[in-house]
């Protein structure tokens, strides 16, 4: 009788763990649109946007030169920047993942991952 | 007796639970593989559903296009034609060459690949801008005519005297579509390319649902709209993507090949959509040259492409084939797009 008490304890436990576990993976999905920056495609810095409260600057030095880029709830931009083309600053501010923001002469990529696909965000950006 | 009973509904809980876990695995099997390239001057994206194997033999495709077709290496074969006046080119290159000339014609000379010297003194090849005076341009333009290439169709080309070409505007065009054509080959159904904002969708989404691909906004402010798309390229064009300012006027990097300088058309953002990746590449820089009346009526005579166009007072107008694909967006979201409709 015990012992058949102690099964419905553990199963009761398990079932609460996975149920928890459940909600907590498919939560955590749903949840932030991270912006991830690439330098020489190796992923050096992540931001998770939907947790910015307010505006930050982050300064990347890489061996092309430097970026700066700014943040804001929900948005990244590249504020400023030393390469000749000027086209990341240019790009102006991203917030989904259709395209990223790309520093061709630093070899620098921002890219917005995670979260975005679930608001209904295009699947590429034509331009 | 009685607990026992009710053990098994637990179980049995505990059991979809785990199915539930099991479906989730299925899902992510058919997550998309994706791989970023530098190549050809630009960032491009590839993404397709089935095996690892098709990224690599993408990137293999690319950058053996890249080695053939670029202007600034000095070990192409267009580097060594626009060198040496002369000289052979292998199959891929023949193709494109050939794809190339018969749009600068059909287009009647608003796309020109021999325009390589004028843009190179722009700066817009190295970021090193610079206004020309008219004397400069005036005699860069007398090497610009793309008639004055001769190309025996398979490998032999000459160009005329002081005169260098550029395959650039039609390269990525090119490449999107060999690596669609291999991926198809290999069998794949779903799949999508974006080399540098030229975006090449193939098939359908893996749900079957059409490919979403947003129109940037020439005034950088977010999306233009959305076009829904299933096989087919979506080029654009527009005066934002590479420019300066001086002397508070601003110069941007589609160059008309009449005068040498930034085309000023009235429109500010062209979109070609078609299966084709060269024509959609080629056309939306020359329609963009073309001004609206000049490309409508080559859409008019034409049935491979469809067009989205923006003037410079942020009209938006969608040929026929496009009305019911395109939802406008963002800042044109109250404004309807007009539709050009054939005549």
């Amino acid at each position: 009788m015990l012992k058949t008490r102690t099964w419905v304890i553990i199963l009761a436990a398990v079932l609460i763990c996975a149920v928890g576990l459940s909600f907590w993976t498919l939560g955590r999905k749903a949840d932030g649109t991270v912006a991830n920056v690439y330098q020489d495609g190796v992923c050096i810095r992540s931001v998770d946007l939907s947790r910015v409260t307010e505006s930050e600057r982050i300064v990347i030095e890489g061996a092309g030169g430097t970026n700066t880029i700014l943040v804001e709830p929900g948005r990244i931009c590249i504020e400023a920047a030393d390469c000749p083309d000027q086209v990341c600053v240019n790009t102006g501010w991203i917030s989904d993942s259709a395209a990223p923001i790309v520093c061709l002469p630093h070899r620098l990529v921002i890219r917005i991952e995670g979260g975005a696909e679930s608001d209904g965000a295009p699947d590429a950006l034509s331009q | 007796m009685q607990t026992k009973i009710k053990i098994i509904p637990i179980i049995l809980i505990t059991l979809f639970l785990t199915g539930c876990g099991s479906t989730q695995n299925t899902v992510q099997a058919e997550e998309a593989q994706t791989a970023t390239i530098f190549a050809m001057d630009t960032v491009m994206e590839l993404s397709v559903y089935g095996s690892e194997t098709l990224l690599d033999g993408a990137e293999s495709i690319i950058l053996a296009l890249e080695r053939e077709l670029s202007v600034t290496d000095a070990e192409s074969e267009i580097y060594a034609v626009n060198r040496d006046g002369a000289g052979s080119v292998s199959a891929d290159t023949a193709e494109l060459l050939n794809r190339a000339l018969e749009l600068c014609a059909r287009t009647d000379g608003a796309l020109d690949i021999s325009i390589y010297p004028v843009v190179r003194t722009w700066g817009f090849t190295t970021g090193e801008y610079r206004v020309p005076d008219s004397e400069e341009l005036r005699a860069l333009l007398e090497c610009v005519d793309y008639t004055r290439i001769s190309f025996d169709g398979e490998s032999a080309l000459s160009l005329a005297e002081g005169m260098e070409i550029d395959l650039g505007s039609v390269a990525k065009g090119y490449a999107s579509s060999r690596v669609i054509q291999y991926w198809k080959n290999n069998g794949v159904t779903s799949a999508l390319l974006n080399l540098g904002g030229n975006v090449h969708a193939l098939g359908t989404k893996p749900d079957g649902s059409a490919w979403r691909v947003a129109i940037a906004d020439p005034e950088q402010n977010g999306y233009l709209g959305v076009l829904e798309v299933v096989d087919q390229a979506v080029i654009t064009s527009g005066g934002y993507e590479r420019y300066f300012e001086q002397d508070g006027k601003t110069y941007w990097h589609i160059i008309d090949p009449d005068t040498g300088c930034p085309a000023e058309s009235g429109l500010i953002s062209v979109t070609v959509v078609g299966s084709d990746g060269v024509l959609c590449d080629a056309l939306s820089t020359s329609l963009f040259v073309m001004g609206l009346d000049g490309a409508s009526a080559l859409w008019n005579e034409s049935d491979d492409f469809e067009a989205v166009f923006v003037t410079s007072d942020d009209a938006v107008y969608v040929t026929e084939g496009l009305a019911d694909n395109f939802s406008p967006l963002g800042d044109y979201e109250g404004q309807e797009a007009t539709v050009i409709y054939r005549a």
